[in-house]
């Protein structure tokens, strides 16, 4: 029960403080809450004292500053400013703004460019392209059927190398796994 | 005479228009307005009166050198400080060194010091410094100069949200410090007190 009340507590402070910051009026639950709730009431009752000690205090500790450092500092200030404004001139234009996003945006891009034009030109097209030589074979042969015959046959080779991986690998299988079907298995 | 006196009741906005316009009197008495008031706001992120004095100065400095891109639109208070705690960021970070003990009686003390520290400690801001330096930063920005929470989150680089919370532990942690015991004060009525509030 104790700690439910701290935490309601803990929330209505919250409360108080931001209708201080808001310049809000505090709910009624809260007011029927501060009604009740001392601890609550007191900080409400700190947080309405603040502001006048605050202003209060600060002018006592404003009135013992030294000035010296306002002398100081009038000393180092330049005569013109280093935008150089005339007395009574126009005030130079504002700088552009600079956009640094720009910059790594152009880089990227110029090196999407780059990786694109290495593929086209610097890496070798398929070896297996056709050459001249080879399509002048091709066009020498006897019928239409031996052409196709031909241009099909780099399919078949792929076909046949395929068949003996497939071949290879099932015969893997077999040998390291040993199973057996029928009267033999064990 | 009478100059100084018209002076004093030109804004601080009006005063940087001045400036920008080649018054060097104007910034002076925006010197003579903020320089203590700046001082009191970076004495804690300090280890000496020293180096907080040289980043007001140089806070002034590059006040005036900007002072072209200052908006009449905003509040001078908020572009001055802006500046000054912008810089002592960067201060830190190139000097890559931590900032200054906040509480001034973890750090040796001459024995001067001490007794200003003791007549000091019925002041407020005295106590608020011993909170840590965000939540005095917050109650200088707050109370000191009565900014509203927008300005100050955007001083202190922080979202307004954060700026609530950092005031509201400062409030409770100030409460817990005050000399007065709050708990054995007795108020005259529920319904009285509750009328005491009106103002929230």
């Amino acid at each position: 029960m104790m700690r439910r009340s701290k935490m309601f507590c803990t929330l209505h402070k919250w409360k108080i403080s931001q209708a201080l910051d808001s310049g809000k009026p505090i709910s009624s639950h809260v007011r029927k809450h501060l009604s009740k709730c001392d601890s609550c009431r007191e900080y409400a009752e700190l947080c309405t004292s603040l502001k006048p000690k605050f202003t209060q205090d600060k002018q006592a500790i404003l009135q013992d500053f030294d000035d010296s450092l306002n002398k100081r500092i009038m000393a180092s200030i330049p005569d013109k400013p280093e935008w150089g404004a005339e007395p009574g001139g126009r005030i130079r234009a504002k700088r552009s703004v600079r956009r640094p996003v720009l910059i790594p945006s152009l880089a990227a891009a110029l090196t999407v460019l780059a990786i694109s034009i290495s593929i086209l030109f610097i890496f070798p097209r398929s070896k297996k392209a056709p050459s001249l030589g080879q399509l002048s074979i091709l066009f020498s042969a006897a019928s239409p059927e031996d052409v196709l015959l031909k241009v099909e046959s780099p399919l078949e080779k792929e076909y046949t190398e395929l068949k003996r991986a497939f071949e290879s690998t099932s015969k893997y299988l077999i040998s390291s796994l040993d199973f057996r079907i029928g009267p033999q298995a064990k | 005479m009478d100059n100084t006196r018209a002076v004093n009741h030109i804004s601080d906005e009006e005063l940087a228009s001045k400036v920008a316009a080649g018054s060097r009197s104007s910034f002076e008495e925006l010197i003579t307005r903020y320089s203590s008031r700046l001082y009191y706001f970076l004495r804690y992120r300090f280890k000496t009166d020293q180096d907080t004095e040289d980043l007001i100065q140089e806070t002034f400095l590059k006040a005036f050198h900007n002072i072209d891109r200052f908006s009449s639109e905003h509040k001078f208070s908020t572009w001055l400080y802006t500046i000054a705690i912008r810089l002592t960021i960067s201060r830190f970070r190139s000097e890559k060194k931590r900032s200054g003990p906040l509480d001034p009686s973890s750090s040796p003390l001459d024995p001067q010091d001490i007794v200003i520290q003791k007549q000091e400690s019925q002041n407020i801001w005295q106590m608020a410094s011993k909170l840590g330096k965000r939540q005095y930063e917050a109650l200088w920005l707050h109370y000191g100069e009565d900014m509203p929470i927008k300005d100050m989150a955007k001083i202190l680089n922080k979202k307004p949200i954060t700026v609530r919370v950092l005031l509201h532990r400062a409030r409770q942690n100030l409460g817990k410090r005050m000399d007065q015991p709050l708990a054995t004060r007795k108020l005259a009525g529920t319904t009285s007190a509750a009328h005491k509030f009106s103002f929230l």
